[in-house]
Formats: C-alpha cells, sequence, structure tokens
C-alpha cells in the first residue's frame, strides 16, 4: 500500500520538478560566492589574581544565563601512582566526593546538591587532577560553599573507600568485553611500556593493597593551596566573586613542599604486528602508532596540517582511500595527538570486517608511507590550512572556551598566545615542510600494529604485514594471599 | 523529609514555574519563524554573542518508514546526502550519469539471472557481476571525491555529521557567520537535486558500520534482540541500521523514491542559531530553498502494535560480562501519560539519588550500574520505558532483576516523598536553562519540538506539565504500565555455563 502511493508520488514529483527547474532561479556554484570580512571576534579577558592562600584564580563574568561553573585543576595525576598500588590517584579522586567531609557524608551532599539542581565532581587525569562545580546564580552560595569542603575537608569514609574499589574491581573484569577498548589500550602498552602509568593496566593485585591511609596520604601530599588554579565564568560580579573566595578559602592554608615534575617518557620502540583474538566479532579492530611529541615542537603546526591531510575528517586520504573508495571501513582515520607536556601518541585507527583486516591495515600503512615519499598536492595543502584557519573562530565561541583554554596553558606553562602562534604558523606551513615533518617524525619501520579481531576469519595472515605476536588479554586473578577488600 | 521540603520552598524565585514563563518570553525576542511557500519551515534563534553560526535540518522521517525487505534504507540515504549534487562532486556529469545507469542496467541482468532462484546460471552470474565491477569503476571515474565535505571543511565548518534514528533524519554543522549563504546554496542542493553516486561503494561502508555498531557489540546485539522481541508488528522491530541482508541488497532505485517520497518541503524543518539576522535568512530561504518543489506529505501511518499479552525473552549468547534490559510498553509521546513517565523515570535513575542507583549501585552493591529510559526507541509511536543493569562482578543477572522487580513494586505501592517529586522538578527546570547556551544545541532542540509538538514552545511549556505530576500520578502509570505480562527481559548470558541462562528468567 504504502509503496504503491509511495510510486505515483514520485512519478509526480518527477513531472513537478521539471516544471519547477524551469520556473526557479539561478543560484551561483559555491565557487563564486563571495564572503563578507568575519566580525571581529571578542575575545574576553580573564581577570587573574592569587589569593592569599597562594591559590590562583581565574575570573571570567558571562551573563547570558543566570549559571555559575568552575573547574580547578590540581598539579598531580595518576603518573604519581605508587607501582605497586596502581589505581590510587584515581581511587582517591572519586572518594573525595563520594566519603563526605568532616560535617557530611556524600550521600547528604548528593541530595543537598540535587535539591538545587547543583552539581560538583572530582576526577584524576593521567597530568592533572579536578574538581569542578555547577550551579544556578542564586545558590552559587551555596554550591561554592559545597566545593569548598569538597576540596579542603574530605573525610573519606571507609564504607566509599571500598565501593570505588569494588567497582574498579568489576571495572577490570569487563575490560576485555569491548573490542575497540581493547585496541586503544594495547597500543598505549606497548608503544609507552607497561611499566608507568601511560602503558599500565590497573590489575585486581593493586586495588587489593590500597587502604584508606594511602589515599589520604596522597589527598595531603598534593591538595594544598600553592598546588591548585581555580577558574570560574558564569553571572557574577568580578569584585564580588574576589571578595567571597578571599572569605571562603581563608581558613585553608596547608603548606607542602613543591610538587616533583612529572615523570618522563621513554621512548621503547616496538615494531612489529600484536594480535589479541576475539572470537566473538565480526570486525577487526586495529591500530597503527608511535610516540608523537608535544605541542611545544616547532613542527607540531606542520604536523597537523600534515595529519589533517591524511587522516582528520571527512576529506582525508585515509577516508577517500580505505571509506570512499575500497568501502572497507565506516570508521577511519588519524591522529598527531601531541600533548602538552610529554610525548603523546601517533595513531591510525579504524575497523574492518574480518575477511579484509590485512587489506585494510596495508592500504592505511601505504596512506602513511606515500605522505613521506612526494609532496603533498596544492589542493590538498590549501584545503587542511583553510579548514585550520577559517574555523579559528570557533575556539572563541563560548568564555568557557577561552577560560578553559588561558586555564590549560596557565598549567601546563604555555603561553596566553600559544593559540596565535599556531595560527600563524599553520598558515605559512609549506608541501615541503610537510614532507619534511612525515619524513623526520614518522619511521614506519618503528610502526607497532595492534589488531583485535577473529583470526579465524581473516582473509589473509597477518605475517604478510610483519612478524605476529599474541596480546595475553587474561586478567591475572587476585593472588590467593591477599583477602579481596570487602 | 518534611524539613527537607521546607529548605526546599526557600529555594530562590529564579526555580520557579513562573520564571520559566519569563524566560521563554525573553527567549521568544530571540526567534523568527517562516514557512517558505512549498512548505519548508524555518526556525531561526539570534544569539549575537559570537560570529558563528550552527545549522540543523530535522526531516520527519525515520527507519519507521523504511520499506520491507528494506530495512535500513532512511539511513542510506542519509549517507547519500553526502555525495554531491550534479554540480558538486564530479567532473563530468553528463558522462558520469550515462556511466551511472550503466550499472543500473548491469545491475538489472544481474538481479534478472538471480531471481531465477534454483534455475540461475553460476557461470552467467559470475560473469555479469564482473562486467558490474568494471561498469561501476568507470562511473567512479567521474568522482571527485568527497567534494560536498572538503567545501565545508575548509571554509571552516564545524562538527558536520548528520544521524539516523527510528523517528527522525538530522543533518548539521555550523559555520563562520560570514558563511551563511554558502550553507543556504549547499544544503538546499544536496536536497534539490541530490546524486546518488559511489552508491555500492556507500552500501559497503553502511554495512562495515553495521559490523562496528552492532555485531561486535554484546550490548548492541542485545538491543537489537530487544527491539525485535519487544515489538512484533510495529517497525520499531527494526533497529534504524538495518538488517545486514537487506542492506547488502539495497539498488540505487530504492533510495531514490524514498527520497522522492519522504524528502518533501513539508516534511523538512530547518534550524538556524546564532549571529545571523533573520531578514536576511528570509531572503536566502526564498532564494534557495523556493528552488524546491511542493509535494504532498507522505502518510504517517504505520502498523500499530497489538497488545502484549505475555513476557517475552530474548537473549544473546556472548563472553562478554552480562548485561540485563528490561522494557515494559509505553503509549507514545502525546499521551496524557507522558509527562508523568517522564517524572517517574527521573525519580527512578537521574543522578545520584535516583531510587535505582541509591539502592543497587550505591547501598546493595550488585550493580556496577544501572538505570531507565523513558522513551525508546523512538516516542512519535508507542515505545518502551526500559531498564538495563550491569551487574557487579559476583553478583547474578537473576539477582539484580529481582531487585530491580521490588524497586517497581515500591513505586507502585509506596507514594514519592515531597521532596523527592520537588527535585526532580527542580532539576528538569534546570536542565532548560543549561540547554540554552549552544547554538547547535538550540537549532536541534527547536527543530525538534516543532515538529513532534507543532510549536517549539513546547520545550518551556512542558515544564508547566512536569509540574502538574503528582506522587499519585507517578505511582498511577507505573501500575499502568510497568506491567509483568507487557514486558520484554533481555539479557546477555555466557554459552558454556548453561546455569546462568536458566538463573536470569
Amino acid at each position: 500500500m504504502t509503496r504503491r502511493a509511495g510510486f505515483i508520488a514520485g512519478f509526480l514529483a518527477v513531472l513537478l520538478a521539471s516544471v519547477g527547474l524551469a520556473q526557479t532561479q539561478t543560484v551561483p556554484p559555491y565557487q563564486q560566492l563571495a564572503y563578507p570580512p568575519l566580525k571581529q571576534v571578542k575575545i574576553p579577558d580573564p581577570v587573574s589574581f592569587m589569593l592569599k592562600n597562594g591559590m590562583r584564580v581565574l575570573l571570567l563574568e558571562d551573563h547570558e544565563l543566570p549559571l555559575i561553573n568552575g573547574l580547578a585543576l590540581i598539579r598531580t595525576g595518576n603518573l604519581f601512582d605508587p607501582p605497586d598500588k596502581r589505581g590510587l590517584s584515581s581511587v582517591m579522586a572519586d572518594v573525595l566526593r563520594s566519603g563526605g567531609t568532616s560535617v557530611k557524608t556524600g550521600d547528604q551532599i548528593d541530595e543537598e546538591l540535587e535539591n538545587i539542581a547543583a552539581s560538583v565532581e572530582s576526577s584524576m587525569g593521567e597530568s592533572s587532577a579536578s574538581i569542578s562545580f555547577s550551579g544556578l546564580k542564586e545558590t552559587s552560595g551555596t554550591v561554592l560553599g559545597i566545593f569548598k569542603a569538597v576540596m579542603t575537608d574530605p573525610a573519606f569514609r571507609q564504607e566509599k573507600i571500598d565501593l570505588t574499589i569494588s567497582q574498579a574491581h568489576s571495572g577490570i573484569d569487563r575490560r576485555n568485553d569491548d573490542p575497540q577498548g581493547i585496541a586503544e589500550r594495547e597500543i598505549a602498552s606497548i608503544l609507552y611500556g607497561r611499566d608507568n602509568s601511560y602503558g599500565w593496566n590497573i590489575e585486581h593485585a593493586d586495588l587489593a593493597r590500597i587502604r584508606r591511609d594511602d589515599v589520604q596520604e596522597f589527598y595531603h601530599r598534593y591538595y594544598f593551596p600553592r598546588n591548585i588554579m581555580l577558574a570560574i565564568y558564569g553571572d557574577f560580579s568580578t569584585a564580588d566573586m574576589k571578595d567571597q573566595l578571599e572569605k571562603l578559602f581563608a581558613d585553608w592554608t596547608p603548606e607542602q613542599p613543591p610538587v616533583p615534575a612529572f615523570p618522563p617518557v621513554t621512548a621503547k620502540p616496538a615494531p612489529g604486528v600484536f594480535l589479541a583474538e576475539k572470537a566473538d566479532v565480526t570486525q577487526t579492530f586495529f591500530s597503527l602508532g608511535l610516540l608523537s611529541g608535544t605541542l611545544r615542537d616547532p613542527d607540531y603546526p606542520a604536523l597537523e596540517v600534515a595529519m589533517d591531510v591524511l587522516g582528520s575528517g571527512f576529506t582525508s586520504r585515509l577516508m577517500s582511500q580505505i571509506r570512499t573508495k575500497m568501502g572497507l571501513a565506516y570508521s577511519i582515520g588519524a591522529g598527531w595527538g601531541a600533548a602538552y607536556d610529554h610525548p603523546g601518541t601517533f595513531r591510525i585507527v579504524g575497523s574492518t570486517k574480518s575477511p579484509s583486516t590485512a587489506d585494510a591495515i596495508l592500504a592505511a600503512r601505504a596512506e602513511l608511507e606515500k605522505m613521506r615519499t612526494a609532496e603533498v598536492s596544492e589542493e590538498e595543502l590549501k584545503t587542511a590550512k583553510d579548514a585550520v584557519l577559517n574555523s579559528f573562530v570557533f575556539f572563541f565561541d563560548s568564555p568557557a572556551k577561552t577560560l578553559s583554554r588561558v586555564l590549560r596553558y596557565q598549567y601546563f606553562g604555555y603561553p596566553n598566545d600559544f593559540l596565535f602562534e599556531y595560527q600563524k604558523k599553520v598558515a605559512a606551513v609549506t608541501r615541503a615542510d610537510v614532507l619534511r615533518v612525515m619524513r623526520q617524525h614518522v619511521n614506519p619501520a618503528n610502526l607497532s600494529i595492534v589488531a583485535v579481531g577473529n583470526p579465524a576469519e581473516f582473509g589473509k595472515p597477518l605475517t604478510g604485514i610483519g612478524k605476529v605476536e599474541k596480546i595475553d588479554l587474561s586478567i591475572p586473578p587476585i593472588p590467593a594471599a591477599m583477602a579481596p577488600v570487602k | 523529609m518534611k524539613f527537607r521540603a521546607l529548605i526546599f520552598l526557600l529555594i530562590p524565585s529564579l526555580l520557579a514555574a513562573q520564571s520559566v514563563a519569563e524566560l521563554q518570553k525573553s527567549f521568544e525576542k530571540k526567534v523568527t519563524e517562516f514557512t517558505l511557500a512549498n512548505g519548508l519551515h524555518f526556525i531561526v534563534i539570534e544569539r549575537h554573542e559570537a560570529p558563528v553560526v550552527s545549522f540543523h535540518t530535522y526531516v520527519n522521517v525515520g527507519s519507521v518508514d523504511d520499506p520491507g525487505g528494506q530495512t535500513g534504507l532512511a539511513h542510506m540515504f542519509e549517507h547519500m546526502a553526502f555525495k554531491g549534487t550534479p554540480t558538486i562532486g564530479t567532473t563530468n556529469w553528463p558522462a558520469e550519469k550515462a556511466a551511472m545507469d550503466a550499472v543500473e542496467q548491469v545491475y538489472d541482468r544481474l538481479d534478472a539471472e538471480r531471481n531465477k532462484g534454483p534455475h540461475a546460471d553460476p557461470k552467467k552470474i559470475e560473469a555479469i557481476s564482473n562486467e558490474l565491477a568494471a561498469a561501476m569503476e568507470k562511473a567512479d571515474n567521474y568522482v571527485e571525491p568527497n567534494e560536498y565535505d572538503r567545501v565545508v571543511e575548509s571554509n571552516g565548518g564545524q562538527d558536520m555529521n548528520a544521524s539516523t534514528a527510528e523517528d527522525s533524519t538530522n543533518y548539521f554543522y555550523s559555520f563562520p557567520s560570514n558563511r551563511i549563504e554558502l550553507w543556504f546554496l549547499l544544503e538546499s542542493s544536496r536536497f534539490l537535486n541530490p546524486v546518488f553516486r559511489e552508491f555500492y561503494k556507500e552500501r559497503d561502508v553502511v554495512r562495515e558500520e553495521r559490523r562496528m555498531r552492532t555485531e561486535s557489540s554484546s550490548q548492541g546485539k542485545l538491543i537489537e534482540a530487544l527491539s525485535a522481541t519487544a515489538f512484533a508488528a510495529h517497525p520499531y522491530h527494526n533497529e534504524a541500521i538495518g538488517w545486514a541482508s537487506d542492506i547488502e541488497h539495497f539498488r540505487r532505485p530504492d533510495a531514490e523514491r524514498f527520497y522522492k517520497q519522504y524528502y518533501v518541503p513539508a516534511n523538512i524543518t530547518l534550524g538556524i542559531a546564532g549571529d545571523v539576522s533573520p531578514m536576511e535568512a528570509r531572503r536566502l530561504a526564498e532564494k534557495y530553498f523556493g528552488r524546491l518543489v511542493a509535494r504532498p506529505l507522505p502518510s504517517q501511518y504505520r502498523t500499530v502494535e497489538p497488545l502484549q499479552e505475555g513476557e517475552k525473552t530474548a537473549t544473546i549468547a556472548s563472553p562478554a560480562q552480562p548485561f540485563v534490559i528490561i522494557a515494559y510498553k509505553r503509549p507514545d509521546r502525546h499521551s496524557p501519560d507522558a509527562a508523568a513517565l517522564a517524572v517517574l523515570d527521573a525519580v527512578l535513575s537521574d543522578g545520584r539519588t535516583g531510587i535505582i542507583y541509591k539502592d543497587m549501585v550505591r547501598d546493595k552493591q550488585i550493580a556496577l550500574g544501572a538505570g531507565s529510559a523513558a522513551e525508546f526507541p523512538g516516542g512519535k509511536y508507542p515505545s518502551l520505558f526500559l531498564f538495563y543493569v550491569a551487574p557487579s562482578s559476583g553478583h547474578t543477572s537473576e539477582e539484580n532483576q529481582k531487585e530491580l522487580d521490588r524497586i517497581i513494586q515500591q513505586v507502585k505501592t509506596t507514594k514519592v516523598d515531597d521532596a523527592t517529586l520537588q527535585r526532580v522538578k527542580t532539576k528538569l527546570r534546570a536542565g532548560l536553562i543549561r540547554k540554552l547556551d549552544s547554538n547547535a544545541g538550540l537549532a536541534s532542540e527547536l527543530c525538534s519540538y516543532y515538529v513532534n509538538y507543532g510549536d517549539w514552545r513546547k520545550l518551556f511549556t512542558e515544564l508547566d506539565e512536569y509540574n502538574k505530576v503528582t506522587a499519585d500520578d507517578v505511582a498511577r502509570v507505573a501500575n499502568t504500565y510497568l506491567v509483568k505480562e507487557h514486558r520484554t527481559v533481555a539479557y546477555t548470558y555466557v554459552p558454556d555455563a548453561g546455569s546462568q541462562k536458566e538463573g536470569a528468567k
């Protein structure tokens, strides 16, 4: 019924369309459109100062909506986990919020915040920890009070430490359920090595060793005013907020020795193919990787342009070749992955049906090779540079973005004008630069390739790509001698 | 508890319903609507904070409209909408068109031979298949790859993508505000004159998408099994991605027919939010979108799901850790009970104060994660109110399911206290305010509310409906809809541990 009706409608439409076309005014081809110059962007300037207790603060007013949001960065991270208690910092960050304060339990704080539709959250990253808050303007006094109490007076109640650790155990048991997750995790382990938090897995035995004393000790070592930067934006007056913060944090004055530098990354190239077998998938998830660099690298802008040509967005070479022309993948891309403070990882990531595993990986590697053997075309270079330069305004389209960028730059010791310098350098990148940086920074002989899939259905063996080593996905149980924390 | 309710009363006025009305009033000034003669509707939202604009095209077509035997066709068309036009994406359109038509002629011969079934000649099939591959290669020679995407990206387009759901298909991206005219040109052209080039390569891409999203994920497989089991007759039975064999058999004319039937101007709503002048938007809309020709709206009738008369079960054998979904039949989003169901959902699982989180994750610790969703997989037609659980290590699906049943019994028989009800309503209101600071979010939300409720203002006025929901209403809808006979229980189990399968029943 529906199909027949559709046919008639379609037939009529063809008739009407031909009539309609004759009547319409002509429109220009897109190449002939002229664009007015873009309006000047108003880039707000956050107010920066230090509280009497040594905490640095950035404030930025934004009166569009009656909201106030904040983010504190604490100079610590998973990188400071003890090697026999991997995961300690993350447990600490979780229980900082859930474990309550000396006067309220975490459950009471949950209710109090949600009653006013507000939030306070704590989290741990590799090289920064954060505590954030969000609330409606009218309740900001309450929200700031809770935010301060969570940051300065955590109780780390044992029952919440137990809950977090028990959930982390369950998380470990589930870590091999998602094939893409396995590929991400294993390429990091291979590129960084398993003896540091960039590359290691947290195991059941680590969690079983974590005690409340460890959690408290970690907190006290890193959560002190001079080690924290706080950024707040929203609907407030800067002068009032300054006063409010000064009063709020006046009684919090602990001191600690300066936090040492994060441990450096040592490059340990591990070329070859690493296979994780997973029988219950119809696709192979793969990742080809190398250690990359930091954003400070003078070649970083040229590398970003190179990556745009190779693997970012729908117009990249990887997308055009492996998705559009070969039809071998839905998802395929590459990124340089530069980090602020340590070498990140360059990766080509994709997935393809099991029988075309080797074909897709070889095709991806061939595209990488091409980037090192010949200059990109003038058109490719222009598209890549235009994409960066014409979208530059989106870095400034909300005060929140500006503030969070300034906060990151200050946290990692980057100049405030870093982004503008980057823009200038991108504009100056040449085809020869792209070729040079690809040759200098990408050595395919060192490429590590991880494939997660079902080798019984691979069309061609992976040995055609390189020496194949199997990845052991088994999850080590808690040693019998160690009673699980419960 | 009473004490907490009192504290709530002291919370300032912004959270009161009256203030939401004021917020709506001030928002009204930023919104301009107009409809072109061909039926296309535009919603323009002015936000001049930064020189950027977000665009959203909401097409009132989804996988529920897929023809029989062609599940996933709405999604396939969405992919083709990025392939360009007779002037974008080709090096020589007349030659390309001829080559594309030649592909169809060879494909027709291939199908004709295959349709002979047991009488088909394998040698002929092989020969025509080779011919087909050669014909496709010839057509592909005229393609200017991904030109449509390249124009958008090189002009600073951000977050360009599209999505196909059960109820709708959405296309969206953002431009610097001096490029507004380019969006009008590109967006109108792709829906005026789409060219389905590289159709069969893209079909392979879509097939890979299904392998990635559904076939290689135990939760993906479970959700597919849930829908296929819960809906016997209504097209919510099928996932938006479609079944593998249907995807593999799409033909280009199928997608063209689908486009002509459903991509009619009156079925499309466009949202534009950001640094834009409504006058200029209207002028450009007339110039570019005025080219689309009015056509009759497609039928909205879809097979009505009959009453479910007993509990159903769906299982997926998988080595992955267990996952459980329990889904109850519920009415569509226009039901007078829709607001009460939304409040029930929030009471059960919003934030850290939801009943399910507190009971199963925090206190009893039998689940790593658990929650509910009021409307799955869509809301245009009667759908599902579902619960999901990822059991903690050492705890079974059965144990979790029993606890969920106990909680459901509790909300049916014990009235939700005032503090909880107020908290949920406050969060729903604050959630609205938090939605108002994103161009992309606004463009999308206003289109969606306009299409589904007839007026974008419903985004604000639905808060009044939430506000009217009483504790009795919450208990009543729980009793009406969370009924065992109308539910489907879907769970994964590890195949070589047969006892688990029994256990979860």
